[in-house]
């Protein structure tokens, strides 16, 4: 879709020349190019439509007699605006003297003190004094808006941002404002708790102090603090955050706008999740295997034990990273293996790995798409995947296109999406029919009928629905964003999404592309830097490629492999499998483990741990899904350990993998400081020369822009219909598994978000429900032999014979069942205990419930030396 | 022509003196200067014997910072608003608060201050933070006697400082 085309105009300002885009807010107009900073409240661009509540940004424009609101008036050729008039300045006096009827004024103990838009502007264009004597209206004072949120409704000057973010932004249409006139106020509708994926972003909104963050209430004020930019490392989306740091530690998460990643929206996980930084039960020393017991040990001994088992292991070592590794970790780990070592077993991702040619057509820079493309491409594709779990502010990003530029979004998935009531065409596969469907999608998009009934009806699917899903994804124009999760690459899925990209012509169509969703928040990142089996730095070729995900776990349970290095990785939690897993570090002779918790991967298997950085810590780059390069910035630092001795904490990883390589007698691949393991990588990945770490700045660099990377031409050619489904019996259903957002350690850990922890949930199809007398709410075991507990949810979108159980939880999780083909019965009725409910949303009999004390202190008394 | 001194040249002779005009010009000098000292014996003492005596200060005197607590109700005044630290041009004060519970009610706000410590080696008692304060719950008190051995003891917590000074410093009265 054509972006809006930008013709420069001229207007008038308080008797200067201004050229600004035409159509563009007067408000906007005046600050960025007239420098004339026009006053608002409830003006705000992310929110769409302007809807001028407030009446703050009133001015003159010459030729209507009454004053305008700026926030809602595009600029004209010619049009002569005046914003110091007597007229202007009475009306902005009147219009503050009047926000602050009934606001309260209780500055000193407000969190937004200091910050705040109400303040700052009464101090510039108010009027100082107040001629309201009658008394203001009261409300209970402080209310629980959600267990995130707190709402002071005094306070609120009723500017609707936050509504107007929940009904046309997050569109979960929960906030509304009740009453009429002065009796107005915000609220949900029944008084339930606002629990939303995105419900965060409106405490950043608020431009006074009615929605304030519960974790970080009272922590601090403006002043006391100090803003670190760096990115979040929750997930692929990588938003570029602020963290607010008080005494080395993090007390805030706000977003930093950069509108080629996240638009300026952060997801709860992402906002509230900083506490586990500094939770009680980091590791912060080395831990050692002695006998059975894991015990506190230097690091000299950690760096000497586990150099020992990999020299000893040899080509029999293998290394598995996810999580928040950089790619200069990495490029240092790869280098190690490869060039000391000589083992190429490296693994990044739970299945198998694509052949290499596929690998490097997937990132051919013509192909790739940019999030930005995400909101104004034609239509948008996904496939197996649900943005809202996986990269949250894409769903956010999707929506907007959607909602605003008429973007079509055609979802393909086993499981129902967040995005399906948006979306133009859906189709439901079976779970695991990925692969099938995008050789029955090629197949119906090439016009081969032969292969299109076989692929179409091995991904559990029909032709005639794969056909007008073809269709629909070709109604809407040329310019197609395919979205794939990486879970969809198997077989020749690959090969599959090629032949698609190619039979739209999505290589020499601008602003088109693909982009894939990676496993772990830098899966783009550290297959670049050489960190996968089949190849090296910059995609290059490798001699003997090594064993992806799947063949490690088999390796080191039969004792082809001996030792594996889990960087920043919980296999048992986090990959699929958990039995095989279980078998292959029970067989491993030595498991060297990059953790912060005491995970049961730590626990009962890790023989060395190196205590892991949390992402607050790091100083790194990492590599966003669409090749746009950013930095890591380090905020707090390194968490000491017990003692509190110089030395004895956490230590940088790349600094631990350099002395890892001393003690193997690995000189080159140890690096004397961050920045030239930054250097190093660089100059090793051919599109990455050029970059410096300052070039990449607070806004980083897509790789793309700046360099190429050749990929052999190819025609799209056919494929083979992959093996059909399982057979199942009548009573049997298929199982899929799914991320749910929440199903995070850091969201297990931080105390803020322990409502919302992700527990088992079953998701059912009505049909099925009703077949084996199942009721939403209910308690149900799945399983085949080996059963897990879960609550049933009944969602009507899930075709019949699917099942989906949450994957990556802490407690019951999915991936002990290791057969594909399950049955489901019910074992009891649902608890109506609210905090039994997956996501606590009970309404609250009365109105918002009040708040319960806040949590204890999280920045002790200064110690004072003796 | 060389030049010739001589005519340019005074020689300066000292006064010949005997023994008695000797001792004279001695001793009235230091009879001189004791005539003064003489004349101030009626006055009275000027000096205190300090520390057994305190000079008394001016009762804007700025000494050692006080906390106030509300005199009916026993709770602080301090809310923990944190905007003495934002006014003190020596950053020694550092406030952080947390909020009262029904349990735990502490001051008559939403919060009060947890922790409130002032580095008195480093307060040049300026006053600004008793200006700052939204709720007149600090203000300069009147002690000055603040030396001690040890640097980290100069850091006074929110519980001394709410604490009665242990020996009040004498205030001067109107008329002294």
């Amino acid at each position: 879709m054509p972006r809006p085309v930008v013709k420069e105009i001229t207007f008038t300002l308080d008797g200067r020349e201004v050229t600004a885009p035409e159509g563009m807010i007067l408000v906007d107009a005046a600050n960025q190019f007239g420098d004339v900073e026009i006053p608002v409240f409830c003006y705000e661009p992310k929110l769409g439509q302007p809807v001028g509540a407030c009446r703050m940004c009133l001015v003159e424009i010459e030729g209507i007699p009454k004053l305008q609101t700026g926030c809602s008036t595009p600029v004209r050729d010619g049009m002569v605006v005046n914003t110091q008039t007597q007229r202007v300045h009475e009306a902005q006096r009147a219009v503050v003297e009047f926000l602050l009827i009934n606001h309260p004024l209780d500055c000193p103990v407000c969190d937004k003190g200091g910050e705040c838009p109400l303040q700052d502007i009464t101090y510039g264009w108010g009027p100082g004094t107040s001629r309201f004597i009658e008394p203001k209206r009261h409300f209970k004072k402080p209310l629980e808006l959600s267990p995130l949120i707190a709402i002071d409704r005094e306070r609120c000057i009723l500017c609707y941002r936050c509504v107007r973010y929940s009904q046309e932004v997050s569109e979960d249409y929960q906030l509304v404002l009740q009453q009429r006139g002065a009796d107005s106020y915000v609220s949900t509708f029944d008084g339930h708790p606002y629990v939303a994926p995105f419900s965060g972003n409106i405490i950043e909104l608020c431009p006074v102090g009615a929605l304030t963050s519960r974790a970080y209430r009272f922590r601090a004020r403006p002043w006391d603090i100090e803003g670190a930019g760096t990115i979040c490392a929750g997930c692929p989306a990588q938003c570029n955050v602020e963290l607010t740091v008080r005494d080395e530690r993090v007390l805030r998460v706000l977003a930093r706008d950069n509108e080629n990643v996240d638009d300026g929206w952060l997801c709860d996980k992402g906002r509230f999740a900083y506490q586990a930084v500094h939770s009680d039960e980091r590791i912060t020393t080395p831990l050692v295997r002695e006998g059975d017991e894991l015990v506190p040990a230097s690091w000299d001994k950690a760096i000497e034990v586990a150099g020992a088992a990999l020299e000893k292991a040899g080509a029999k070592a293998a290394a598995i990273a996810g999580g928040t590794t950089t790619n200069e970790e990495a490029f240092l780990l790869q280098d190690l293996f490869r060039g000391k070592l000589g083992s190429s077993h490296l693994a990044t991702r739970a299945g198998g790995e694509q052949p290499l040619d596929v690998v490097r057509a997937l990132a051919d820079p013509k192909l790739q798409a940019t999030v930005p493309d995400l909101e104004f491409a034609h239509t948008v594709l996904l496939v197996d995947c649900d943005p809202i779990d996986e990269v949250p502010v894409w769903d956010l990003r999707i929506r907007k296109g959607v909602r605003r530029h008429g973007t079509k979004v055609v979802v393909a998935s086993a499981r129902p999406t967040a995005l399906d009531p948006s979306a133009a065409a859906t189709l439901r596969f079976a779970p695991g029919g990925a692969e099938a469907f995008l050789v029955a999608l090629d197949a119906a998009l090439s016009g081969d009928t032969g292969n299109l009934g076989g692929a179409a009806s091995a991904a559990g699917s029909n032709a005639t629905a794969v056909s007008e899903f073809a269709d629909a994804l070709r109604a809407a124009g040329e310019e197609v964003v395919i979205v794939y999760g990486e879970r969809a690459l198997r077989g020749s899925a690959g090969r599959a999404i090629l032949n698609i990209a190619s039979r739209l012509n999505l290589a020499s169509i601008a602003n088109a592309g693909i982009l894939e969703l990676p496993a772990s928040p830098n899966g783009r990142g550290l297959r670049e830097a050489g960190f996968a089996a089949g190849h090296g730095p910059g995609f290059a070729s490798v001699a003997t490629p090594g064993h992806g995900g799947e063949e490690i776990a088999a390796g080191l349970a039969s004792g082809d492999l001996q030792t594996v290095w889990l960087h920043h990785v919980d296999p048992l939690r986090n990959y699929p499998n958990r039995p095989a897993w279980e078998k292959a570090l029970a067989g491993a002779q030595t498991v060297i483990a990059v953790e912060s918790q005491l995970t049961d991967t730590v626990a009962q298997f890790a023989d060395v741990v190196f205590p892991a950085e949390a992402y607050p810590e790091k100083d790194g780059t990492l590599t966003h899904p669409d090749g746009r390069v950013q930095r890591l910035r380090q905020a707090v630092g390194h968490p000491r350990g017990a003692g509190n001795t110089p030395g004895s904490g956490v230590r940088p990883l790349w600094q631990v993998i350099s002395d890892v390589a001393r003690a193997v007698g690995f000189d080159e691949g140890a690096a004397l400081a961050g920045s030239q393991v930054s250097q190093r990588l660089f100059e090793a990945v051919p599109f990455y020369t050029g970059l410096t770490l300052d070039a990449i700045g607070g806004r980083g660099l897509r790789w793309q822009d700046e360099a190429t990377f050749d990929v052999p031409a190819s025609e799209p050619g056919a494929l083979d219909v992959p093996s059909g489904l399982p057979a199942k019996s009548e009573a049997e259903l298929r199982l899929g598994t799914f991320r749910p957002l929440w199903a995070a350690k850091e969201v297990d850990i931080a105390p803020a978000l322990q409502f919302i922890r992700a527990k088992q949930v079953v998701e059912l199809s009505p049909a099925d429900a009703d077949a084996r007398g199942i009721r939403e709410g209910d308690r149900a075991e799945v399983g085949n032999g080996t059963r897990i507990p879960a609550t049933v949810r009944i969602r009507a979108a899930i075709p019949a014979g699917s099942v989906f159980l949450a994957e990556g939880i802490a407690e019951h999780n999915s991936n002990v069942l290791t057969h594909g083909i399950v049955e489901v019965r019910r074992v009891g009725p649902g608890s109506t205990e609210p905090s039994s409910l997956p996501i606590q949303s009970q309404p609250a009999v009365e109105g918002l419930a009040e708040m319960p004390p806040s949590a204890g202190l999280p920045i002790p008394p200064r110690e004072v030396a003796e | 022509m060389p030049y010739d001194p001589g005519d340019d040249v005074i020689v300066i002779h000292q006064p010949r003196e005997g023994a008695a005009s000797g001792t004279f010009r001695a001793f009235a000098a230091t009879l001189k200067g004791l005539k003064t000292t003489f004349a101030r014996v009626p006055e009275g003492t000027i000096t205190i014997n300090y520390p057994e005596e305190k000079t008394p200060v001016y009762p804007r005197f700025r000494g050692r910072h006080k906390l106030h607590r509300f005199e009916d109700t026993g709770l602080e005044k301090c809310v923990g608003c944190s905007l003495c630290a934002a006014a003190c041009p020596a950053d020694c004060i550092r406030v952080v608060a947390n909020e009262n519970t029904p349990d735990n009610r502490v001051s008559a706000g939403e919060r009060y201050a947890a922790v409130y410590e002032i580095n008195l080696s480093r307060c040049i008692f300026c006053g600004y933070c008793e200006i700052a304060c939204p709720f007149d719950a600090i203000t300069l008190g009147h002690d000055y006697e603040m030396a001690d051995y040890n640097r980290s003891d100069l850091i006074f917590t929110k519980e001394m400082l709410l604490a009665e000074p242990l020996e009040r410093t004498p205030l001067r009265t109107a008329d002294e």
